[in-house]
């Protein structure tokens, strides 16, 4: 997406908030605290309730319907939240506030708040792919060298073999990553089938590299971790199949 | 018959009796379904239809008013499997085990229905069995004379308890409420599904309690505040409770409100108000242990309790619009969300 004009600074209400419709596109939300503009999808992550009838104290955006809370600088989640804001890159062009789309990388929870120039490395690295409904990516028993960031589309998994399978959720997010056994140690095989449900676009990284370059920054890495293992656990939690 | 629910990450599956709804069958086999109300208005029980067939209970249900049903959107708690069943959730969904503390099904006799004031009743349901219930949960509840489940908070709490006690108010066209203002209804058998809803008190609960409630939200605060006294939270915490409702006559539960207080005078305050008349001189006199304001119950909260929002756990319940005007109140008086508590009814 290239940058796009969507309303004029001084329609935003001071510490405030304003929704923006996009041409072919879904809302945006503007957001104004103090001398900064911030954007981001006008829909809260959790179940379609419009962001603007939400709270807004300056600096942290309330959600009425859940009390899901971010920081609107960064879109990082707050207390009761589970996934962060889709934010976009906003920059002010003659009185008017323009955005771009934040590549997926930018708003992956699993990388957010790692040093910028870490940051900077792996979106190196990332290549881009368009992936055609029915596409599978890998399946079991793949070697994993890859692990993907979802930009947009629908990823489906599936678990078990030989007649024995099972359903291990879908992937629907941007910003959300799979297949990440290639940052773990000795998970050289897939364990799980990934298909593209619809159009899908994501990013590709290098495992290998990617963990050079953690190595090469322990508190990042350190960061990245904690949150692989505990979204690790949540998957764990929520997979015991009854 | 069978049912598959697909979730953010993973399958479950559950057995459904016929003309059960999808939601509580899935309740009661453990699983942390997605739910607010249960009974149909608020919408938070979406799920996709991926395959077989379902019958919708409520077809006119206000839960469904953001629903795209051209995608196979529907409400799990007022659709009942006609066949085996496969749907998605968004949501994370996990199972949870032992069973003991999933909601079931249950039958009871209407006992002691009494009026509280003009248009409110108070009645038991004298149960089968007993039942284990957090303080501030609810049971979905239907007759056979009337179609479809309410939800009804518990006002008193025991930890076991075979007799649960309810209130009621007369709703302009509510079937339920209309049915049982209009006669005797001592003694009719009802079914209850529970207990549901998180908006609950457990003595580990370290924390000042602020409960707002507006009408007969009173209700699961009475259950609150019952266990509160009971486990004597208020000798280490303090308590301040805001009771809103229109006129002095549409005031109830007073006499065991104050029976509260008096327990804890140093520590527990109440406040009754008023929106559309002041308290009365006879009002005042007969309960000097609570305070009477004149307006809305969240604005009344709000002047009362500027500078003391620290450490607090809220409560709160009543009519949507006010739930959500405390909720504001709190959120930008800087109460974190994970110290708020509600359950939406309708």
């Amino acid at each position: 997406m290239t940058e796009k004009r969507i309303c004029r600074i001084e329609d935003v209400p001071s510490n405030g908030l304003k929704e923006c419709e996009v041409d072919n596109g879904a809302p945006v939300l503007v957001i104004n605290s103090g001398e900064e503009y911030f954007a981001c999808n006008a829909i809260c992550p959790h179940q379609e309730v419009p962001l603007c009838e939400g709270m807004f104290d300056g600096k942290v955006l309330t959600c009425h319907m859940h009390l899901w809370q971010w920081d609107v600088r960064t879109g990082a989640p707050i207390g009761l939240a589970e996934a962060p804001l889709e934010m976009f890159e906003v920059s002010v062009d003659d009185g008017w506030l323009c955005i771009r789309a934040s590549n997926a990388l930018r708003v992956a929870s699993l990388f957010e708040g790692i040093a910028q120039e870490t940051l900077e490395k792996i979106n190196a690295i990332a290549e881009e792919r368009q992936c055609s409904e029915g596409e599978v990516l890998y399946t079991v028993g793949d070697p994993a060298e890859e692990l993907f960031i979802l930009e947009s589309g629908r990823v489906e998994f599936l678990v078990g073999r030989d007649g024995k399978v099972t359903s291990g959720g879908f992937m629907v997010r941007k910003g959300e990553v799979f297949g990440w056994a290639p940052l773990m140690e000795n998970q050289k095989q897939r364990v799980a089938q990934a298909t593209c449900k619809e159009a899908v676009t994501l990013l590709s990284l290098n495992g290998a590299k990617v963990r050079e370059i953690l190595e090469e920054d322990p508190r990042s890495g350190m960061k990245v971790m904690m949150r692989l293992s505990s979204l690790l656990t949540k998957y764990m939690i929520a997979a015991g199949t009854s | 018959m069978k049912v598959k629910i697909t979730s953010r990450a993973g399958e479950h599956q559950f057995d459904a009796e016929p003309e059960e709804r999808i939601l509580y069958a899935g309740l009661r086999g453990g699983l942390s379904l997605p739910y607010e109300c249960a009974t149909g208005t608020c919408g938070t029980c979406k799920a996709r239809l991926i395959s077989g067939e379902i019958e919708d209970l409520w077809p006119d249900a206000p839960g469904k008013k953001n629903l795209k049903s051209d995608q196979g959107q529907f409400l799990m708690c007022q659709c009942a499997a006609k066949g085996d069943v496969v749907a998605e959730v968004s949501q994370f969904v996990t199972s949870l085990r032992p069973l003991s503390g999933a909601p079931q099904w249950c039958e009871g006799t209407i006992r002691n229905t009494r009026m509280l004031t003009a248009d409110v009743m108070a009645l038991q349901l004298e149960l089968d069995v007993t039942l284990g219930f957090e303080a501030g949960q609810f049971m979905a509840v239907e007759v056979p004379e009337v179609k479809g489940l309410r939800g009804y908070s518990m006002v008193n709490f025991s930890t076991d308890s075979s007799v649960l006690d309810f209130v009621i108010k007369k709703l302009p066209g509510g079937a339920l409420s209309n049915w049982l203002f209009s006669g005797s209804r001592d003694g009719v058998r009802a079914r209850l599904f529970g207990p549901l809803g998180v908006a609950t008190f457990h003595p580990d609960v370290a924390k000042n309690l602020l409960c707002i409630a507006g009408g007969t939200g009173i209700a699961g605060i009475m259950s609150i505040l019952d266990r509160a006294c009971q486990t004597r939270h208020f000798d280490r915490f303090e308590g301040d409770v805001f009771f809103g409702v229109r006129t002095p006559e549409d005031a109830f539960y007073l006499d065991e409100l104050a029976a509260f207080q008096a327990g804890f005078p140093r520590s527990l305050r109440v406040t009754v108000a008023f929106s559309d008349q002041p308290a009365t001189d006879e009002i005042r006199s007969r309960y000097p242990g609570i305070r009477f304001a004149e307006g809305f119950v969240h604005e009344v909260a709000g002047r009362d309790m500027q500078g003391r929002f620290e450490n607090v756990m809220a409560y709160l319940a009543g009519p949507p619009p006010a739930v959500d005007s405390s909720i504001r109140l709190l959120i930008m008086a800087g109460v974190g969300a994970d110290s708020i508590k509600y359950d939406k009814f309708s």
